[in-house]
């Protein structure tokens, strides 16, 4: 049996090189003042002084994770509908739907967020199909929904995906039970299928929250030099700036926040599988 | 029931919501104009151009192979390593595992910069292999994550079981456990591809030496209007949807079969994985570079470091085709963007830098002297062009491109009283609010508002700086601007807004192709600016990198760059041609010579440093006014 763990050594040293040292070495950037080296470097915190008495960096933080929370909110509201529709219909059917989701998911994502830029440019199909309804004749690339629109775009499959698990997962005799009972449609829903399907929808969540907070493609090509996320901001910092060190700064603070929502989140959901097996018992 | 009709139209949408945009690619890669918004006709040319473009091809190429690679060596190495964590003490397992959940619970820019970092730190050359290995760090994890549970469920005692009957512990792991945890191992490998194939962030970070992947090739090329995009994105849905298609009807197939005689295959996701291959395999034959040409520097290579949208159609192909070398193209936006490369010594034999950053280059001891004896180009150069102060003696740099800064303006909304009285203060008139174009470059950012300030934009002054930032934030922020690079030219083209900031040169394009639109050089002064060729000192293949100075300072070559992208030609003769021809009449394609406010940009790094600050904070303040 001892054999079978020495399997894992390469493992171990290949995730220390790959995975830990680069977490690692931005932690260290973040620190060190040496510009792109790091002989002769000196400890320092001023680039996190920086990004907290600056205001506009924390105002674009703000609303980094404003849309990503946005975004969110909109693959649950949306997401949730299709999922449970899929998880109703018949096995076979469910299987085509759900390939029909993961579909576009091949496809470069790069490639299907470009594909947007034609159908909201001026004089494109969107503005002409709102025209005829008359709903404006505003811009619609260039701006914080065709950001949006991206973003739900890019990242519902995620949630429609695991939501549709969960719920397909679920014992049908459930159900049945539950109506047995004497409880409605709604009820059933509300009592019964929705908290089954909860782990679904939080991992749904932090599958799309954690792309889109920190994504920087999507606002770069829908939304225009102009519109900054906290992505750019850190991608501005290494390919343009050459500030290594307080974009790596700046990364540090994310993939902190970023972690402790995660585990928040997870905690929560922890908790409440807790309750429910309390519950049983 | 009410409910059931809800749901199908829900999904209706959803589903047209999904496809809209991928059947929108594929109408439009078969238009015959450029346009994104009004299909004028059948065409099979962006089809002819992908397939003439080799760096097209190749991202195709290098997206699969690095997928498949990638896929079979973090699925062999992810099962090997989940096997051994599961038997390992529980504290290493819980480190390990935890370790192993970096890439999955840090935002993807966080694993990218971490690598690149890891990289550039400790002398790795960035390119095919540091893409590949990154690909590898990230898609291990997701096989583990996968493989883990299947494990977990598993008897312990059956590998003793199977030793105890005589296995040796190879055979007991290869006859007992894998084929017991496969489906958990074929469903690691699927997640692992897909990231693979799809991956820009990280790519977009670790890659160098002009190596790029699809979605690399997507960013770099999507400032323009390119229906090329749309025609190499149709190639790989087509295949995609093929192949999904055949997997999903050979099941249907089977199952009919099945119920004639009952064994088939055991595993259903084994046609998924052929697929897969066969996939693979077809993308690669086609994608697959074509053999280089014959020539004097046969097998060798160049890699040059330009602007995008900086050459002419052919001049690369011509190149290729007289010396048998092939050339890699890298593109950069801004001066910046480059030099940070170039300073982490990415190696590249050619660079187009502006005049200041030659200048920085020079000094910061970058590139290295041009062998004159190798050149034969220096007399066909403009007067105008050479011996500029940061080269004097064209030591280093022999001209490409030139020209001015200036406004670009849609002559039936804007009056050119307007634009005379105000100069650059146009841009915060508020009667244009919204209908304007900033320029993405620090430098010209910082000339316009220090012109309009009636300052010299090589001040070092803080507080003239300091009010040509104020002066910038409340442009951007009260005029909403739209903030861009070369996406200015189509969009000027089709007469999208009222004014913009825009090089001399992308007006001649724009006015070339409408009639309506003008180009204006306020009497404040303007940038006079140079890009030139240079070859760093890493440069690998000196020799050919002065050849190639040589073929494009060529007639032929110099005139098919600046007829095709706009921009005024160093070479007098191309220039004198041109000017009577395709640019005649426009202003925009003669730069000014007699305007004594008009000024060559001086280096100093301090200035530098200041500026590049405070506009990285326009840009901020630009999007938070939003």
């Amino acid at each position: 049996m001892k054999k079978f763990s020495q399997l894992a050594v390469p493992y171990i040293v290949w995730s220390a090189i790959m995975l830990l040292l680069p977490v690692l070495l931005i932690a260290f950037y973040s620190v060190t003042d040496s510009g792109n080296s790091i002989v002769n470097f000196k400890f320092t915190f001023a680039h996190f002084q920086k990004f907290f008495t600056d205001s506009s960096f924390l105002l674009i933080l703000w609303r980094s994770i404003l849309i990503a929370i946005k975004t969110t909110i909109i693959c649950v509201l949306i997401g949730y509908p299709v999922a449970y529709f899929i998880s109703r219909c018949q096995e076979r059917v469910q299987n085509i739907l759900v390939l029909v989701i993961t579909l576009p998911m091949w496809i470069n994502m790069l490639v299907r967020t470009y594909a947007w830029i034609g159908i909201l440019s001026d004089g494109g199909i969107a503005q002409t199909i709102l025209q005829f309804f008359g709903l404006g004749n505003s811009s619609l690339l260039y701006t914080e929904e065709a950001v949006l629109l991206g973003m739900v775009y890019n990242f519902i499959p995620f949630m429609i995906l695991q939501i549709n698990t969960s719920l397909s997962k679920m014992d049908k005799s459930l159900l049945e039970a539950s109506a047995d009972l004497g409880a409605n449609h709604f009820l059933t829903f509300w009592k019964v299928v929705f908290p089954l399907s909860l782990p679904g929808v939080i991992s749904g969540i932090s599958l799309v929250f954690l792309p889109a907070v920190s994504s920087f493609f999507i606002p770069k090509l829908l939304g225009g030099g102009q519109f900054f996320l906290i992505g750019n901001v850190i991608e501005n910092q290494f390919i343009t700036v050459g500030e290594w060190n307080f974009g790596s700064a700046i990364s540090m603070i994310m993939a902190v926040i970023m972690m402790l929502s995660m585990y928040a989140v997870r905690h929560v959901e922890a908790r409440n599988s807790g309750k429910r097996k309390e519950k049983k018992a | 029931m009410k409910k059931r009709y809800f749901g199908k139209f829900l999904m209706f949408l959803m589903i047209l919501f999904f496809y809209l945009p991928i059947a929108f690619m594929v109408i439009f890669s078969f238009n015959s104009s450029k346009s994104l918004t009004h299909f004028t006709g059948f065409s099979l040319q962006w089809y002819e151009r992908m397939f003439n473009n080799s760096a097209m091809m190749e991202s195709l190429y290098t997206t699969i192979i690095v997928a498949v690679i990638a896929t079979i060596v973090s699925t062999v190495v992810g099962t090997i390593a989940a096997i051994g964590l599961s038997k390992s003490k529980k504290i290493v397992r819980e480190i390990v595992l935890q370790i192993n959940d970096f890439p999955i619970m840090n935002p993807e820019i966080v694993t990218a910069i971490g690598l690149m970092l890891l990289f550039i730190t400790f002398g790795v050359e960035r390119g095919f292999i540091t893409m590949l290995l990154a690909h590898i760090a990230f898609c291990i994890p997701y096989v583990i994550l996968s493989v883990m549970p299947k494990i977990r469920s598993l008897d312990p005692n059956l590998a003793d079981a199977a030793m105890d009957l005589g296995c040796t512990p190879w055979q007991a792991l290869v006859k007992v456990i894998v084929p017991q945890i496969m489906p958990g191992i074929i469903s690691g490998a699927l997640i692992a591809f897909t990231m693979s194939f799809d991956d820009f962030i990280i790519s977009y970070f670790v890659t160098g030496g002009g190596v790029k992947n699809l979605s690399i090739m997507v960013y770099t090329m999507s400032k323009r209007v390119n229906p090329s995009i749309n025609a190499i994105s149709t190639l790989v849905v087509a295949v995609i949807t093929v192949s999904l298609i055949i997997v999903n009807i050979i099941p249907i197939i089977k199952e009919k079969r099945q119920k004639q005689n009952k064994t088939m295959f055991k595993n259903k996701k084994t046609p998924i994985i052929l697929s897969f291959l066969a996939i693979a395999t077809a993308i690669t034959l086609i994608a697959w570079p074509k053999q280089s040409q014959v020539g004097k520097y046969q097998g060798q290579t160049l890699h040059v470091y330009n602007w995008g949208e900086y050459t002419g159609e052919n001049v690369i192909a011509a190149f290729e085709k007289e010396t048998g070398a092939k050339v890699i193209m890298d593109l950069f936006d801004s001066n910046e963007q480059m030099y940070i490369k170039v300073a982490n010594g990415e190696p590249y034999d050619i660079l187009v830098p502006s005049d200041y950053m030659i200048e920085r280059l020079i000094q910061e001891d970058l590139v290295q002297k041009l062998d004159k004896s190798q050149l034969n180009c220096l007399d066909l150069i403009n007067e105008d062009v050479k011996g500029l102060p940061y080269d004097k003696n064209n030591d280093y740099s022999i001209p490409y491109f030139w020209g001015t800064v200036g406004i670009v303006y849609d002559t039936t909304k804007v009056s050119e009283e307007d634009l005379e009285k105000e100069g650059y203060n146009i841009f915060r008139n508020e009667k244009y609010k919204g209908d304007i174009y900033l320029y993405d470059s620090e430098r010209d950012s910082f000339m316009m508002a220090l012109k309009a300030l009636g300052y010299s934009m090589n001040t070092k002054d803080q507080k003239e700086l300091e009010e040509a930032y104020q002066w910038l934030v409340d442009c951007v922020t009260t005029m909403k601007p739209e903030i861009v690079t070369d996406e200015i030219i189509d969009n000027m083209v089709q007469q999208r807004k009222a004014l913009g900031l825009i090089y001399s040169g992308d007006a001649a394009y724009v006015m070339s192709e409408n009639e309506n639109m003008g180009f204006y050089m306020p009497e404040t002064g303007t940038n006079l600016w140079s890009d030139a060729m240079v070859i760093p000192k890493n440069a690998k293949n000196v020799e050919l990198a002065h050849e190639f100075i040589n073929f494009v300072s060529s007639f032929d070559s110099a005139y098919d760059n600046s007829s095709y992208v706009g921009y005024t030609s160093p070479n007098i003769e191309v220039m004198d041609e041109l000017s009577t021809t395709d640019f005649e009449g426009i202003n925009a394609y003669t730069p000014r010579s007699n305007n004594k406010n008009d000024e060559v940009f001086v280096y100093d790094e301090d200035t530098r440093k200041v500026i590049s600050n405070y506009w990285s904070k326009v840009k901020i303040a630009a999007s938070n006014a939003q």
